[in-house]
């Protein structure tokens, strides 16, 4: 039964959507309206069609129903219900089915959100973000179908991949990021409407960044919790190591933070069209790419799926959507009226957002190379080599750092002049912070070029940062008589999307020093405890305390106790462990991790002799792990406030001053 | 047409895909490709009724080694054909022995039983040999030459058809 209804919603979406694609184009063509309404309908259709076979699918996993494929091969009936739930997008078939389903609430949004507004523009709009539906129902309906039926079907199921049943954050990383890696869709699809069109208005431009936050804070979200996921998860104690797939969901995340600020000067000053239509086309086809390395087979990652025929499908789609991009962008971006007049002064804003947008746009290309580097050499020698963490650090830390830098300068930067005298006495306060931050890290030992440099330019970028905030309130206070606290709340509210840019970028920051620390001041041990033998360990006292076997349906654990003290006085006893899955041959460790403000200490269960009563740990001191989380949320809260919307009417009411200024 | 913008979009763009292109089809755990052609990794281990087999005693007669669990719905699938295959072509002189992959006794004797069981399945404690023969997976199926050398190794299930082939040209 639920194979049929499955395939019957998949079959409805691609219906839809391919309906869809055409009234939408015809729309555009002809400016009907009829048309239009089809093409609305058929965003709705394809939304609910969709839905549907996400919740079939997943009834289907609850139900324990092995007659449905895609159940067969990764459900099992021993899981609890949340890795029943997640079983979902455990595997290849399934993250597409999901990838759909996300895909269909993304274009029926972007039906809703331009009902009654712009319909020569959301005509196309809607017909591009169809056609890439049309793309995954195929993907669905065809080659990667999870409801084909099975014939008996099987009593269980392996369950899903172990590394997935490990940890809680499964259930909120891979949909966060293919939140953000699907809602790339929109924007992409706006962009595309603005050149079929030939016109790129304010108005359409301010809900394209609406659009593109979206989806960007989601990449953000995503990549954070990934790296947390992998630190919590790996054993490994690290957080970003630079593999493709990380990198996959990195490079959008870039050209999606140079568009965000390279809008701005387009809203403001009417520069930069063709520029940033560009970052917001090249947004969603890097998306595609990541969708690609992943699920292809092609490169080599701990994420990586299976090999599966979805490569050479996925590579046609990705070659189709680059070429249809740059043949759009050839013959269209001279009809989005040309720039008048060069950029103002060598040091005025929209100079600073254009350097930052260059140097966002040369970390993705160095990114993009030293993925698919491997390739080239084999492809080139026919040797396979792995490019690696010190080509990423070498090349990525200078960029980073300047783009950090850059970060204490642009804001302080004035709009359509080059700033003068005033500057220097901005810059005082960031100054200040970045000798504080040198002289911090040279106090607590942190004698790295690198680390210093990091501090330096984020003590410097947090000045300005806070100046930002800060002044605006504090003039506010002295001319009102309000409070600070209600001038602070108060300014925040009334230019959002400027104030909770300004909270992202402490976020930033935040991660920026946590990153630098961690990465330099780290100390690992390997050692191996005889029972009740206390050690000194990265100062702490550590104490094997004996093994258990713990027994669960879907696994069998090896947990080692282990006593922490410090200084005496005893923390508690934790227990890293060894899972065996009935699925996987070798044992997968779970790590215990201490958080604290100033270090973690992270222990790793590498092996148990329970005969000779050893355990072999690495045991890590990381110094400031947890702020990477904190600036995350930061991020995203930041997000939040730029984003949310303000009814429409008080939104578009308070834009136009504000461009005007 | 901005023909700037379309030179330097497409010098960016195809010389991309090209090179993604190039990738497909290889696997980048491509440890099959690498054993083939050498010499096959030495083991003794015992049977399920605890005789023991060592590999190297076996020398001059080829070698079919199949990896698998009862756990595994490819392993079941090749299951009647691996028996088939063993039927013809062990008369004439093939060795073929399963090794059971992370699964307990308990539950393939049960399995074997129900479904047939034309030769031994060996133990594997603690997945040694499975290691040393890089299996990533089951069912992995080696074919091992009369001189011991590995000839051919099959991720996932392999059929009738496909192991006479492999094994014809070494009788």
């Amino acid at each position: 039964m639920i194979p049929l209804l499955g395939r019957t919603a998949v079959l409805v979406a691609l219906a839809a959507c391919a309906v869809g694609t055409v009234t939408g184009a015809f729309a555009g063509v002809k400016r009907s309206e009829t048309a239009l309404r089809w093409t609305r309908w058929m965003a709705y259709a394809f939304g609910a069609a969709s839905t549907a076979a996400f919740v079939l699918m997943e009834y289907a996993l609850f139900a324990d129903d092995f007659s449905v494929a895609y159940v067969a091969e990764v459900g099992s009936t021993q899981t609890p219900h949340w890795v029943t739930f997640v079983s979902l997008w455990s595997s290849l078939n399934g993250s597409i089915l999901l990838w759909g389903f996300v895909l269909g609430v993304y274009v029926a949004g972007l039906a809703w959100t331009t009902r009654g507004r712009y319909p020569g523009l959301t005509a196309w709009a809607l017909s591009v973000s169809l056609a890439v539906g049309v793309f995954f129902s195929f993907l669905v309906a065809g080659i990667a179908n999870p409801f084909e039926l099975v014939d008996p079907a099987p009593v269980d199921g392996p369950g899903p991949n172990p590394l997935l049943q490990n940890h809680i954050l499964m259930v909120i990383h891979p949909p966060t990021l293919y939140l953000g890696y699907v809602g790339m869709t929109v924007p992409f699809a706006m962009g595309a409407a603005a050149l079929l069109a030939g016109r790129m208005d304010a108005a359409w431009v301010r809900l394209l960044r609406r659009w593109m936050l979206v989806p960007w804070g989601f990449l953000t979200v995503g990549i954070v919790l990934g790296g947390w996921w992998s630190y919590e998860v790996l054993g490994w104690g690290g957080w970003w190591a630079w593999d493709p797939v990380e990198n996959a969901s990195f490079m959008p995340w870039l050209t999606a933070t140079a568009f965000v600020h390279s809008a701005m000067v387009m809203e403001r000053k009417d520069q930069l069209k063709g520029w940033t239509v560009s970052l917001v086309l090249a947004s969603f086809l890097l998306t595609i790419l990541g969708t690609f390395m992943t699920r292809s087979g092609v490169f080599n990652s701990v994420h990586s799926f299976t090999q599966s025929p979805i490569g050479p499908v996925f590579l046609t789609f990705l070659a189709v959507a680059l070429v249809f991009s740059v043949v759009l962008l050839a013959a269209r971006v001279d009809t989005l009226s040309p720039a008048t007049g060069g950029l103002a002064g060598p040091a005025s804003r929209e100079v600073g957002f254009l350097a930052n947008n260059l140097l966002f746009a040369a970390l993705t290309f160095t990114v993009l190379l030293g993925t698919v580097y491997p390739l080239l050499n084999e492809w080139a020698t026919g040797e396979q080599i792995s490019v690696g963490q010190p080509y990423f650090d070498r090349m990525g830390a200078p960029l980073g750092v300047a783009i950090v830098f850059l970060m204490g300068v642009g804001p302080a930067l004035p709009w359509g002049r080059s700033a003068s005298g005033a500057l220097l006495a901005r810059l005082g306060l960031p100054a200040a912070l970045a000798v504080v931050g040198v002289a911090l890290g040279i106090a607590t030992g942190m004698d790295g070029g690198w680390v210093l440099l990091t501090y330096a330019v984020s003590g410097f970028a947090l000045g300005t940062t806070l100046l930002e905030l800060w002044r605006p309130a504090a003039a506010r206070a002295a001319s009102l008589g309000e409070s600070l606290p209600v001038a602070v709340g108060k300014v925040l509210v009334s230019a959002r999307r400027r104030y909770g840019g300004y909270v992202v970028h402490v976020g930033v920051i935040v991660i920026a020093v946590a990153h630098a620390t961690a990465t330099f001041a780290t100390e690992r041990h390997s050692v191996t405890f005889t029972q009740d033998t206390p050690k000194d360990v990265a100062g702490y006292t550590l104490t094997y305390k004996g093994s258990e076997w713990q027994d669960q349906p879907h696994r069998k654990s090896l947990v080692a106790n282990i006593e922490i003290a410090r200084d005496g006085a005893v923390i508690g006893t934790f227990g890293p462990r060894l899972n065996h899955y009935k699925s996987m041959g070798q044992p997968i460790g779970t790590p215990v991790v201490r958080s604290g403000l100033k270090e973690d200490l992270y222990l790793s269960l590498v092996n148990v002799d329970e005969q000779a009563g050893t355990a072999s740990l690495d045991v890590l001191r990381e110094p400031l792990v947890w702020w990477l989380w904190f600036g995350g949320g930061l991020m995203l809260l930041g997000t939040l406030v730029a984003a949310w919307p303000a009814s429409g009417r008080r939104a578009s009411g308070r834009a136009a001053p504000q461009a005007a200024k | 047409m901005n023909w700037k913008v379309l030179g330097a979009g497409l010098l960016l763009v195809v010389p991309l895909v090209a090179v993604l292109a190039s990738g497909i089809g290889n696997d980048p755990k491509g440890v099959s490709n690498a054993l083939e052609g050498t010499a096959a990794p030495d083991f003794t281990l015992q049977t399920m009724d605890g005789e023991p087999v060592t590999l190297a005693s076996l020398a001059g007669r080829p070698v079919v080694l199949n990896f698998w669990s009862t756990w595994c719905q490819p392993c079941k699938l090749e299951h009647p054909h691996l028996q088939q295959a063993a039927s013809v072509y062990g008369p004439k002189g093939v060795v073929f022995l399963g090794v059971l992959y992370n699964d307990e006794v308990a539950k393939a004797k049960p399995f074997l039983k129900r479904n047939g069981s034309v030769f031994p399945t060996l133990l594997d404690p603690g997945q040694r040999v499975a290691i040393d023969f890089g299996v990533a997976g089951v069912p992995e199926t080696f074919v091992i030459s009369s001189d011991g050398r590995i000839t051919q190794k099959f991720s996932g299930p392999v059929s009738y058809q496909v192991l006479a082939q492999s094994l014809e040209p070494l009788l």
